[in-house]
């Protein structure tokens, strides 16, 4: 029994406090100040997206038709592929840089950290990116977003 | 759990579907004495590497877990595929 809980059932004792309060008082310490009720936490896993959706439509001129693209990767399957490049040793990450230099990507893969990466997965929930290109020949939808 | 099956599936131009289920436990349990007998060599280019090997097999073990539901489907006037993780 923790002291807090201890100092109320002495007022409830001592009659300072009637048993109504001291119930109220004992379930307000149960709770930590600032946590999510359960149905809060509920609603949140509910809404949280569980893939990462790519969808390409392209049309182009002539008789080929149009084709689509639909690809659905699972978010839990990018967060282990984060887990997975935070393992990469460190002479690779300095060969993907040097590569990456060369293409014009000024990118320092060995400042990513593990929790950062994380971090970025999790900030990938509102995710939306749409491009439109149309010329005459061509005409290219693609959409990313979670869901 | 890691997935079991795999679908496959394959239009042509006669919108006829040819659809594959790939029993993904058998190639899982093909992969598993030819991992036991590569392990001692993965063990040691762990060790080169300096990557924890049993943090290695942990995250190795995750993506093959969370490659359920992985889908991918491309589709064309002429033809389309398929390829569904279950």
């Amino acid at each position: 029994m923790n002291e807090q809980r201890r100092q109320v059932l002495a007022m409830l004792s001592e009659g300072k406090i009637s048993a109504d309060e001291a119930e109220r008082l004992i379930s307000a310490l149960e709770q930590p100040a600032g946590r999510p009720s359960d149905s809060d936490s509920a609603q949140g896993v509910k809404n949280r997206p569980k893939y990462l959706r790519v969808q390409v439509d392209s049309e182009e001129g002539g008789h080929n038709g149009p084709t689509k693209v639909n690809v659905r990767v699972p978010m839990q399957l990018l967060r282990a592929g984060v887990k997975l490049a935070s393992l990469l040793p460190a002479q690779a990450l300095q060969r993907a840089n040097h590569a990456m230099h060369e293409q014009g990507i000024p990118i320092d893969l060995t400042q990513i950290k593990a929790e950062n990466l994380e971090e970025l997965v999790e900030q990938l929930n509102d995710l939306s990116v749409d491009v439109d290109q149309t010329d005459e020949r061509t005409k290219v939808k693609v959409r990313v977003f979670c869901e | 759990m890691i997935p079991f099956v795999a679908v496959v599936s394959l239009r042509n131009q006669q919108s006829r579907t040819f659809r594959l289920w790939i029993p993904l436990v058998l190639i899982w349990l093909l992969l598993v004495p030819l991992a036991l007998l590569l392990s001692p060599f993965i063990f040691i280019a762990c060790l080169v590497c300096r990557v924890n090997p049993f943090r290695g097999l942990a995250v190795v073990w995750q993506v093959l877990n969370a490659l359920t539901d992985t889908e991918l489907e491309v589709e064309h006037r002429a033809a389309g595929m398929s390829f569904h993780i279950l």
